[in-house]
């Protein structure tokens, strides 16, 4: 089994997100992450299982790096019934658009049959804390899932 | 390869992202960011409103560069005025210009140079409290016109319309409101170039207006609803409407679109403003206004030390990434004023990646920092120096406020080199 990060980012925060998640993966798991843009959704096994990181933009819109996979996913239709995956949103609960980026990617996952293993994990801009920190606990309880 | 040594002139987002970018692929390189404040990230720090700190969030980023990533931070240190920049270069392999574009473009009708015209960026400078622009009184009177219709104008036009209950958990400081608020305004107009449905602003924008409690908006110039294909564009154009729909409070907004200015002139109660209609329908609209905001894009400062234009090889492509041989620039600096921090992240990697493709092609082997004069590293201020002033302005914060800024170059100083006092002085 390998656990892959994939982050959807226009400045970088998811990114940075991802790569703390990859830190604290890599002394129990083969981990990797890798930016939307630059994933092949086929290149997944069904063993592995799928972190989404994910931030919102505009009127709670996609980031631009997560578009191509997404439009891939709704293109091709993918049978996803075996794959495993969780998501972890960066938003800013000064908009009503709070964290719909990471929804829409996790909900389309999900019609293609793919199972979210846990709770959805968000970060808040508006909170002060570090993105780091709140994505690093909603790893332990991914983790604890698996 | 050996690895080169690497400095960049200016720590704001752009600089901070290419850092980045050479750092993923160069782990050994001696890299700088050099700043001409004693303070770190430029505009995320100085440009971005006062009042959003999920955009200043881009922060926890660049803090990992120098705390983690090996970065070096120099600042209070000028390239053009401290050291030359070809002193730089002869002491980095690579020289990279990420100083951005500061200054307010001016208008160009008669009667622009009138005392109480004021530029956007230099506002946003004072309700962000840089230095410069501490002796900034602007008296913007009852009645207000801002010229422009981008997210810069909104910022402007979002902060001057607030009361003060509605800046918690912001860094807005007491003194700048007060500043501002010395005469309350009464009437804020905004005009645009542009019809409604072209207009640059972000819908999100707006969309945060709705919420400003003092407001009483007056959208004029809107096309008949209806029969809008563009989803974006409809989008905007209800977010308009229903600025239309609230507001109680004492404050006017006046939205005008699609007039551009004409003449500027000073009468006993006040500036005439006149606009000419931009659908050549030849009608005019003319407006009484105490001052004006001008927020119609940015420019190269008169006294900068360099321009783009001056460096590169003539016949050079005016958007290259490289102006000579190890002399790179990207961000404003590059590209001109356009384009968000995004796509300014966007630029700084393609121009580390024209870097890390070239770099196995240059002679290198510069010293990097250790060649700088010892007047100059004598004076920086490292990172370690910014983090006292940032724990000091922590600390110094008021109920509701996330740090109150020091806008005293002086100030700053003495904190950083007040290594004897224990915890900084709030």
């Amino acid at each position: 089994m390998k656990i892959i990060t994939l982050f959807g980012t226009e400045t970088g925060n998811a990114e940075m997100v991802a790569d703390d998640i990859v830190e604290a993966l890599a002394s129990d798991f083969e981990a990797c992450a890798h930016d939307m843009a630059d994933f092949d959704i086929h290149d997944i096994r069904q063993e592995d299982v799928l972190l989404l990181v994910c931030s919102t933009y505009g009127n709670g819109e996609l980031p631009n790096s997560a578009q191509p996979l997404f439009d891939m996913l709704v293109s091709e239709q993918p049978e996803l019934s075996q794959l495993r995956f969780a998501t972890f949103g960066l938003g800013d609960s000064f908009y009503e658009t709070f964290n719909k980026g990471s929804q829409i990617m996790a909900d389309q996952l999900l019609a293609l049959g793919a199972t979210e293993i846990a709770e959805r994990g968000r970060h808040d801009a508006s909170s002060g804390e570090l993105p780091g920190d709140v994505a690093l606990a909603w790893l332990k309880t991914v983790v604890s899932s698996l | 390869m050996k690895s080169p040594t690497v400095a960049i002139v200016g720590s704001g987002p752009s600089g901070c992202y290419l850092a980045q970018a050479l750092r993923k692929e160069w782990p050994h390189a001696e890299i700088t960011l050099f700043d001409r404040m004693p303070v770190p990230y430029g505009l995320v720090r100085y440009g971005v409103a006062p009042d959003h700190p999920g955009t200043k969030n881009v922060v926890r980023q660049f803090e990992r560069l120098f705390e983690r990533d090996n970065i070096g931070f120099a600042g209070n240190v000028e390239i053009g005025r401290d050291i030359p920049l070809d002193v730089l270069r002869e002491a980095y392999d690579i020289v990279v210009l990420a100083t951005g574009l500061h200054g307010d473009r001016p208008l160009d009708i008669p009667g622009a140079d009138q005392a109480r015209v004021y530029g956007a960026g230099r506002l946003t400078r004072l309700l962000n409290d840089h230095p410069d622009e501490q002796g900034f009184r602007p008296r913007l009177g009852e009645t207000t016109v801002i010229v422009g219709n981008g997210n810069v104008a909104i910022d402007v036009l979002r902060l001057l319309a607030k009361s003060v209950e509605e800046f918690d958990n912001s860094e807005i400081t007491d003194e700048v409101l007060g500043r501002l608020l010395a005469t309350p305004l009464r009437h804020i107009h905004i005009v645009g170039r542009s019809p409604a449905r072209q207009a640059k602003f972000d819908t999100l924008m707006l969309r945060e207006l709705a919420g400003l409690r003092r407001a009483r908006f007056d959208i004029r110039d809107l096309p008949e609803p209806g029969g809008e294909e563009d989803k974006a564009v409809a989008a905007k154009l209800e977010a308009l409407r229903a600025l239309k729909r609230v507001g109680q409070g004492e404050l006017d907004i006046s939205f005008h679109f699609g007039w551009q200015p004409e003449s500027l002139n000073t009468e006993e109660d006040g500036y005439r403003f006149r606009f000419k209609a931009t659908d050549g329908s030849k009608t005019s609209l003319r407006l009484t206004a105490d001052s004006v905001i001008t927020a119609i894009g940015f420019t190269q400062q008169p006294d900068s030390h360099f321009c783009k234009h001056g460096l590169s090889r003539t016949g050079a492509d005016p958007d290259a990434s490289q102006l000579a041989p190890g002399l790179y620039c990207t961000g404003w600096f590059k590209r001109g004023p356009t384009g968000t921090i995004p796509e300014n992240r966007a630029d700084a990697k393609a121009v580390a990646a024209l870097i890390l493709a070239q770099a196995a092609a240059m002679g290198l082997g510069k010293p990097g920092f250790a060649a700088l004069p010892a007047a100059i590293t004598g004076k920086l201020v490292d990172y370690a120096g910014w983090k006292r002033i940032d724990a000091a302005e922590v600390a110094a914060a008021p109920a509701g406020r996330i740090r109150q800024k020091i806008r005293d170059t002086a100030e700053m100083l003495r904190i950083v080199n007040d290594i004897h006092q224990g915890e900084p002085q709030s």
